[in-house]
């Protein structure tokens, strides 16, 4: 029985940490985010790319095993095109809306609907249409 | 109303987040990936339930896949594949299946909001309201146009972020950190249209 809520302490543990910390840094501000892009105010830049820089060097003095990333397949790039153009225009990024929801900004929920439905019509269209393959595999 | 947290400390706790994740679960840390999952609920706690069954007739699993290896390659001489000499190549080690129980995927949204809305009345910024604030109405779109584009944006966040197979913390933070080079090729490419839109945003429209 402890065994099983184990993972759901441990994943809650770090989802109140990220939504705490995101909301501290003032990822959920829109103006605050807007300004990071524009290179008006490099503090959250810093913080993304100092973010990365230390959990490189984390990684590195942890971690023994080096485990292959994805592969890079012809979707990659559209998408993370479509994804940088919605990031930009609703903030969401995709955990952003629900810190925006936590800080009272209510239509974040219309972007969290947005987001599930992209995801849904994502898998169809992928099944249908792209075939695109990751590379990753469950079993 | 708190300063924001420099831009060390929020690294800190950036970085912290991801490695300690990754130490203790196991798997990459990516927000995106549990939205998915939630999001497709039914189909995932159908495919989760047929793991487990498959999973827990472990013989019943070896013979399910010994037929269809049979029935696709034809059978080696021999007779059986279990009679036939095992393969040259060493078996990699089984991986830990790549995925958190569904319920801890929508355990791990819920815990973000509640952490953000912490945050959010410690510095002082929790205000309950019907917009997105006076910098989204000022940079973007103002009055109920709101509701469109929010809406849009979120579709292409969704479609994006699984077609890109990642977002700021699956590619990012996890990826980029490790130097995967699909992590830093989506990641410029989505820093990177993210800074021409919100330049257009701010300066053209």
């Amino acid at each position: 029985m402890i065994e099983k809520y184990r993972i759901h302490l441990l994943v809650g543990f770090f989802g109140a940490a990220l939504g705490f910390s995101l909301g501290m840094i003032g990822f959920g501000d829109f103006g605050e985010l807007n300004r990071m892009f524009t290179f008006q105010d490099l503090r959250m830049f810093f913080t993304f790319a100092g973010g990365v820089a230390a959990a490189a060097i984390g990684f590195f003095v942890f971690t023994k095993d080096r485990p292959a990333g994805a592969r890079i397949h012809r979707g990659v790039v559209p998408g993370a095109v479509l994804f940088g153009a919605g990031w930009a225009i609703s903030g969401g990024c995709p955990s952003i809306p629900i810190v925006q929801l936590g800080t009272g900004y209510t239509p974040a929920l219309v972007t969290m609907a947005g987001i599930a439905v992209g995801m849904r019509s994502y898998r169809l269209m992928n099944a249908k249409y792209f075939h695109f393959d990751s590379g990753a595999c469950s079993v | 109303m708190m300063d924001y947290w420099p831009w060390w400390a929020g690294a800190l706790a950036l970085a912290t987040i991801t490695v300690l994740y990754h130490e203790l679960i196991g798997r990459r840390f990516g927000v995106s990936s549990s939205w998915e999952r939630v999001v497709h609920w039914k189909i995932e706690k159908a495919a989760e339930e047929m793991d487990a069954q498959v999973l827990a007739d472990k013989a019943g699993f070896e013979a399910a896949l010994r037929e269809a290896t049979m029935a696709e390659f034809g059978a080696p001489e021999g007779g059986d594949l279990l009679t036939a000499a095992p393969p040259q190549t060493a078996a990699k080690p089984a991986q830990q299946s790549a995925k958190l129980p569904l319920t801890a995927s929508a355990t791990l949204l819920s815990m973000i909001l509640v952490g953000s809305f912490v945050a959010a009345v410690m510095n002082g910024r929790f205000q309950l309201r019907a917009d997105m604030g006076p910098d989204f109405a000022d940079i973007v779109v103002n009055g109920p146009l709101m509701w469109p584009t929010l809406f849009v944006g979120g579709v292409m966040v969704g479609i994006g972020t699984r077609m890109a197979g990642g977002c700021s913390s699956g590619h990012g933070m996890s990826g980029c950190s490790r130097l995967h080079p699909v992590s830093l090729l989506a990641t410029s490419v989505f820093f990177g249209t993210a800074v021409a839109v919100s330049l257009l945003l701010w300066k053209v429209i």
